[in-house]
């Protein structure tokens, strides 16, 4: 592995352990300049189609992992069945120390939890398939992520007519 | 809807809605293993769905991150949510 992603995954720990790092970069960030979308919610949670969406690099294994030698990020996005089995899957990103997502994917795609709810009648359906990003991406690729990836997949999900996703950061 | 693990960022990039989770990188849903606990923050995230009344809304979940014992899941309190609450 190239000395670089070595270092990446060294500061990956290192954020993890002390969380006011990650405060102190957030509060350098310049707010986003755009409207904040909304959308009231028009259906009860047990009859709701709900779609997952990562930002934890998690793909399946057949398909092209996240490119880790940018710097900057890949703004790229990964679909795959929600009901993979988990030895299909795996997590590509540098950026946070996925040592404990590996043992329990749930951390950050909460697939087994959501079938619980369904199996419950607490919620109406997951939807079939899942969503990957990966969360550390700067400009030019932000400018990609906001105006190209972000929004095909919010076209997915609609044209799916699901009601609702949920967003799980890494 | 989203989930928050580091509220700063969260506020410059606000999505409609975010409940924040004072947990570290890469356990927004907890512990590994800990279903009760994953279970307590989706709970969370579902009320605040239907609950936030405004475009980029950030609410603490309060949830703490060890130390904690979480009930099993009540899943009549899942049913019941839905809009108009």
């Amino acid at each position: 592995m190239p000395l670089s992603r070595l270092k990446n995954r060294m500061l990956a720990r290192i954020f993890t352990l002390f969380p006011f790092l990650a405060v102190r970069w957030g509060r350098k960030l310049a707010p986003h300049p755009g409207e904040v979308p909304w959308v009231e919610p028009r259906t009860p949670l047990r009859e709701a189609v709900l779609a997952l969406v990562t930002t934890g690099g998690v793909h399946l294994r057949s398909q092209p992992p996240f490119d880790m030698s940018d710097p900057r990020g890949d703004p790229s996005f990964r679909e795959f069945p929600a009901g993979t089995p988990r030895e299909l899957l795996t997590i590509t990103h540098d950026y946070y120390d996925h040592r404990e997502a590996e043992r329990d994917l749930n951390l950050v795609l909460p697939v087994e939890r959501v079938r619980e709810l369904v199996a419950a009648g607490a919620l109406g359906a997951l939807h079939p398939l899942a969503y990957a990003l990966m969360g550390h991406i700067e400009p030019p690729h932000l400018e990609t992520l906001q105006e190209r990836t972000a929004p095909e997949i919010a076209r997915r999900l609609a044209a799916a007519q699901v009601d609702y996703a949920l967003l799980i950061p890494a | 809807m989203a989930l928050s693990i580091v509220r700063e960022i969260t506020e410059k990039t606000p999505p409609p809605r975010a409940l924040y989770l004072r947990f570290p990188f890469g356990h927004a849903l907890g512990e590994p293993g800990n279903r009760n606990q994953q279970l307590a923050v989706l709970l969370l995230a579902f009320r605040l769905l239907f609950e936030a009344d405004r475009p980029g809304t950030i609410r603490d979940g309060r949830l703490r991150w060890r130390r904690e014992n979480y009930s099993p899941p009540d899943w009549e309190a899942f049913r019941r949510l839905g809009p108009g609450l």
